[in-house]
């Protein structure tokens, strides 16, 4: 309770102070890689006049609220589904500026080297935190594995499938130990952190990675109708370059993909 | 609570009920198929037994004592290629009873070695006087002695099992842990939560009574359930 009072009384402190040392575009963003890839594109911004400021947090509620209460311009932590869930509890008026980048979830397999070659009653593995399990059954649904009631549901689960043409068996399990069920499933659709940590390579073993058209790519959020300024215009512009597409690329090789 | 809470609810708990029961009775008892020579062995070779020998009980005991420290979840992930070797598998409910019976084995190895060392040394001593050798000490007077209180480690193992077949779900082991975790937690579902502790509860409330009815049915075939 003590630090949740706090924590309210110092927030506008704190903002406070940044709005008062210095004037420009204020963006929140997590440290890796948000926070990173805006200080790429800061000279480039300050060369157009413009005073890129980085707040970098590890809050998660913090930056919309922060953008809703005008002590941010922006901010760059979140994807899509998020941010949904985010307006439909507190009623921000924000929307998304741009997609950005993404850490592709990616399906893979030891069994198989392409999704045409999957066999009737195939096991699949996905993950089975909420999260995680309703993007695999989103992916696998845009690869046209299976079809489910709602096309949109961000909270399906394996019985929201209505369609599964190849008789496929999922079966759930901790996201964690997806790289490790490569042995004994056909294929098994697993976050880019745990491929990685597992020495798997997004780029070179997925049979199919997200693309940016995935609602879970990360989005640059800004206050409805704020679109059209020109030092957001020249924000946008700067995150969505072929520059920033190769320092994605050559930075995170793989672990993170740009999504423009 | 709403309808499709309910529906919910029977979509997946008649299910996920067997495969809790499945996971448990058949770990419980290939556990005890495991421990319960262990648990003779630990016996009679430990100090002032039958079969003492200083080296076999230092080396099943840290046998023992390793398979207790490990936590579950890391036993499960451990033991992959073995559990991959025997059921061909590492997930699913099936193969999930391989981890579970490693993990309760030695426990229950543990409490029958407990059981059996409070047999009475007297008649220990009088049959050996009357020269019956190791297996017939074994079968004849310390299983049958310890008989009751060898159902209530085993009753007391299989109650353990329900709540380790909750960290099934890790490897796809479904179960009413599992449904509990991945649909009331996770999900915030407070109805699913409910009705799966509920489940949970009735049966090892169920498991306690069989386990006691058979230790005092024993018990008063000998007469011995007054001073009890």
């Amino acid at each position: 309770m003590i630090k949740t009072w706090l924590f309210t009384l110092l927030t506008p402190l704190f903002f406070w102070g940044c709005s008062s040392s210095k004037e420009g575009l204020k963006i929140i963003a997590t440290p890796v890689p948000h926070a990173e890839m805006l200080e790429f594109i800061k000279p480039d911004l300050k060369a157009q006049g413009i005073d890129l400021v980085i707040i970098v947090t590890d809050d998660y509620n913090m930056p919309n609220r922060a953008l809703a209460n005008k002590e941010a311009d922006a901010n760059f932590f979140q994807h899509i589904p998020f941010l949904d869930e985010q307006i439909k509890q507190f009623h921000y008026p924000i929307e998304s500026l741009a997609k950005i980048e993404i850490e592709p979830m990616g399906i893979y397999s030891k069994k198989i080297t392409s999704l045409t070659e999957l066999k009737d009653r195939g096991v699949v593995a996905i993950p089975n935190d909420p999260t995680n399990e309703a993007r695999a059954l989103l992916f696998l649904q845009t690869q046209g594995v299976l079809e489910l009631d709602n096309p949109n549901n961000a909270q399906a689960t394996i019985l929201n499938i209505a369609k599964n043409p190849k008789n496929l068996k999922f079966i759930e399990v901790d996201a964690a130990m997806l790289p490790r069920s490569l042995d004994d499933v056909e294929i098994a659709v697993i976050n880019t952190n745990f491929a990685l940590g597992a020495n798997l390579s997004p780029l070179k073993d997925a049979l199919a990675l997200e693309k940016k058209d995935s609602p879970y790519a990360n989005i640059i959020a800004i206050r409805i109708g704020e679109e059209n300024r020109s030092d957001i215009q020249a924000l946008k512009t700067a995150m969505t370059s072929e520059k920033m597409k190769e320092f994605i690329l050559e930075k995170y090789k793989g672990a993170i993909m740009p999504a423009f | 609570m709403n309808t499709a809470n309910i529906e919910l609810a029977l979509n997946l708990l008649p299910l996920q009920l067997w495969n809790t029961l499945y996971m448990v009775f058949a770990s419980a008892f290939f556990a005890t198929l495991i421990g319960l020579p262990m648990g003779i062995i630990l016996t009679i070779t430990s100090k002032g037994h039958i079969k003492e020998s200083p080296k076999t009980y230092k080396i099943l005991e840290t046998l023992v004592n390793i398979g207790r420290s490990f936590p579950f979840a890391i036993l499960m992930v451990a033991l992959i290629p073995f559990t991959r070797w025997i059921v061909g598998t590492s997930l699913g409910t099936t193969a999930s009873i391989v981890p579970l019976t490693i993990g309760a084995a030695p426990f229950i190895a543990r409490l029958i070695e407990t059981s059996l060392k409070e047999v009475d040394k007297h008649i220990l001593e009088a049959v050996i006087v009357m020269g019956s050798n190791p297996f017939q000490i074994i079968t004849k007077v310390l299983l049958p002695e310890a008989l009751p209180s060898i159902v209530s480690a085993i009753t007391m193992t299989t109650i353990n099992l329900v709540g380790y077949s909750t960290m099934a779900g890790l490897v796809g082991g479904g179960g009413l842990g599992q449904v509990a975790i991945q649909y009331g937690y996770n999900r915030f579902n407070t109805f699913i939560m409910i009705v799966t502790v509920t489940l949970l509860i009735l049966l090892v409330q169920i498991l306690q009574w069989i386990g006691g009815y058979i230790r005092e049915s024993i018990l008063r075939k000998r007469g011995k359930l007054s001073h009890d």
